[in-house]
């Protein structure tokens, strides 16, 4: 107990604990489905805070909340200031410490990282991350200037380049420096569809055959219609708890292991290499570093596939392939569930569970809670899974989030 | 005394003499001489100086009517240019001329040269149809009204960066050359003005061609047309890497390996401001 004197009066102020390596645990995650979504953003959101109140194994209240994190890219500017405030205001949890979390695709992957901190720093005990899109609604041209408003817009933009042209860069260069091809990506893509056809909450439930992925319409030279996630609305919502309330709700709960996060220049001109992604090397780095596992000991990894190339590098990227082999890796099908090294997207990745931008991130945190739980439907659910990776990149690698998930503290 | 040889010279034909040059596109319609998809005088213009500078010929500034654009053409070339609203020779104070056609092609000249008539070689047929519909494109897309959903790069930040986009104007540190330009090092030090050109010499490190559907906003009046926009990533020979258009949105998908040069053409309209910058061309044997 100390004393402040402010005004002239005198005020008792308590000593704030200050507790140091505070552990943070997943309580509760929930989503909406992911898709066009018939729902507004306030009802949309609601849904998928509903969906993670309900899902905390004991009773959970939203105005228990301390402080919320929510990413977005601001669906359209329909709402583009106190984006979250109008959120938190229509889910009960009014009154909170709330704002907009903005990485463009990674938004929700840095909120999930924000929430963390905030329960590491003390702060807070009980902390929401989520995220939200809504774009289906938005005309043709509006929607295509709100994809890409997160490049690099003086030159990248001036020289008509969209995130479908970067990535097809990357594809063109890593097939160049590696011997990688289309066909490596075309598995890729029957991969995650196969992942996502029986994920209720997927925005493309449809299996494809090799052939129909391999002859699908030509978006960026190199990749297709196939290689390419669609544009989904959708909102995901997890609930983190202190380590010290943590059993007040839960006696099973999934503790956030290790953290990472990690940027780089918006421009492919700019970096040192345009078949790899600093970002997610120092994000990963970081988030094996701080949780104490290594790149053999993930059993599921939700990765960031906004282009089936960036599934390819990021299994470089993140160590389950060596430099140079992220096509060998999924021509052998070492990413598929139950069947490979490790099951990368099991939900059916960005792909086919689909991609609200925004959402996108807390969205990974959501299939990654229910998977170490047990509670997915079979046969999506991965046998014997302890440890998950979420992995969530902004715009064409600017930055990017890294999180493990774990059964075990 | 004009060399009536051909040049192909930044996509364009041409011919020079001692005191001027003549620049023109290479696309007819019939026996007419018309713009292609990313030209016009401004550009033509930018390009007959070069050349002239090419060869030695020094130019501060240049008389000319309104119909290019002053502020671009200075920027990429260095020459002031001297606009009027008449052809009054009392109000032209340069010793340079620019005098246009009612064709796309134009003559770069001192005041008191005489230019002859000169027939280029290599001129190529463009389609009645795609021309017309690529200049009635252009025109909705030069309207002051036009604003497309598309990013918005201000007028302010385009000229901001202009040194860098219309003259490859980079940044010497430690003689490494750094483009495009920026801001601070890695201890927080102010990076020197930008004020080395690099060479127009690049190789392509890889390419795309973007379906009209996936093209950015800011081209979606054009795109349609062109069947899709390539864009080519490539380094620089003195290191520096960028990405680049391809000069008249050619139809030829590249090669990586393949070289090419730089040349100024329309990139796009908004806001009644043409945006102007650099766009490569393969280097072709």
């Amino acid at each position: 107990m100390y004393f402040l004197l402010l005004d002239n009066r005198c005020y008792q102020v308590p000593n704030t604990p200050r507790r140091v390596m505070v552990d943070v645990a997943v309580i509760g995650a929930g989503q909406t489905k992911y898709g066009n979504h018939p729902l507004g953003l306030k009802a949309m959101w609601a849904e998928a805070a509903a969906n993670a109140f309900n899902s905390v194994d004991n009773n959970f209240e939203a105005n228990l909340v301390d402080e919320a994190f929510i990413g977005s890219v601001a669906f359209g500017g329909g709402q583009l200031g106190n984006t979250a405030a109008i959120l938190t205001e229509h889910s009960g949890m009014k009154g909170c410490s709330v704002r907009r979390v903005e990485n463009a695709c990674a938004s929700s992957g840095f909120a999930l990282r924000d929430a963390m901190m905030a329960i590491k720093s003390g702060e807070a005990d009980i902390v929401v991350a989520g995220g939200i899109e809504k774009m289906n609604d938005l005309s043709a041209e509006r929607k295509r200037y709100w994809l890409g408003v997160s490049g690099d817009t003086e030159w990248e933009r001036l020289a008509g380049l969209t995130f479908p042209g970067t990535y097809a860069l990357m594809a063109r260069r890593h097939f160049h420096e590696y011997g990688s091809n289309h066909d490596d990506l075309v598995n890729i893509s029957v991969k995650n569809h196969m992942h996502g056809f029986e994920n209720e909450f997927a925005h493309i439930r449809k299996e494809v055959s090799f052939e129909k992925a391999a002859s699908g319409f030509m978006v960026a030279d190199p990749l297709t219609l196939y290689d390419c996630c669609p544009t989904s609305d959708g909102a995901s919502c997890v609930i983190l708890a202190a380590d010290h309330v943590v059993r007040e709700f839960t006696d099973d709960p999934i503790w956030l292991k290790g953290s990472g996060a990690g940027s780089d220049h918006l421009a492919l001109h700019d970096r040192h290499s345009i078949t790899q992604m600093s970002a997610t090397q120092k994000a990963v780095a970081q988030a094996y570093k701080s949780s104490g596992v290594a790149a053999r000991d993930i059993d599921l990894a939700e990765v960031h596939d906004c282009f089936t190339i960036a599934e390819l590098m990021a299994t470089e990227d993140l160590g389950f392939a060596n430099r140079g082999e992220g096509g060998l890796f999924a021509r052998q099908g070492r990413g598929i569930r139950n069947e490979g090294d490790v099951a990368i997207n099991p939900s059916g990745g960005l792909k086919s569970k689909g991609h609200p931008l925004g959402a996108t991130g807390t969205g990974q945190a959501v299939e990654i809670f229910k998977q170490l739980k047990g509670t997915v439907e079979a046969p999506r659910q991965i046998r014997d899974a302890e440890i998950g990776l979420t992995h969530n990149v902004g715009g064409s690698g600017a930055t990017c989030a890294v999180h493990i998930f774990g059964r075990d503290r | 005394m004009m060399d009536e040889k051909t040049i192909v010279w930044k996509g364009y034909l041409a011919c020079i003499g001692e005191d001027s040059c003549i620049v023109q596109s290479p696309w007819y319609l019939g026996e007419d001489c018309v713009f292609g998809a990313d030209s016009d005088y401004t550009t033509l213009a930018i390009a007959a100086i070069q050349l002239l500078q090419s060869k030695g010929i020094q130019i501060d500034s240049i008389n000319a009517l309104n119909d290019v654009e002053a502020l671009i053409i200075n920027m990429a070339t260095g020459v002031e240019v001297m606009q009027t609203t008449t052809d009054d020779s009392e109000e032209l104070s340069a010793e340079w001329d620019l005098c246009i056609s009612d064709d796309a092609r134009l003559v770069v000249c001192k005041t008191d040269c005489d230019v002859e008539l000169w027939e280029p070689e290599g001129g190529l047929d463009v389609d009645e149809e795609f021309h017309q519909k690529m200049t009635s494109a252009w025109e909705k897309e030069c309207l002051p009204e036009h604003v497309s959903q598309g990013a918005y790069v201000s007028q302010q930040q385009y000229e901001e960066g202009a040194a860098a986009r219309l003259k490859l104007m980079s940044q010497k540190v430690d003689g490494e050359l750094i483009w495009p330009p920026r801001q601070m090092d890695e201890k927080g030090n102010p990076m020197p003005q930008a004020s080395t050109p690099l060479q127009g010499i690049a190789t392509i490190e890889s390419w795309t061609k973007l379906a009209a559907a996936g093209a950015p906003s800011e081209f979606s009046i054009r795109a349609p047309l062109l069947g899709g926009i390539t864009t080519a990533f490539v380094r620089f020979e003195q290191g520096p890497r960028g990405v680049f258009l391809l000069v008249d949105d050619e139809d030829n998908n590249p090669k990586i390996e393949d070289q090419v040069q730089f040349a100024i053409r329309r990139i796009y309209a908004q806001e009644g401001y043409i945006r102007y910058g650099l766009k490569c061309q393969i280097i072709r044997d």
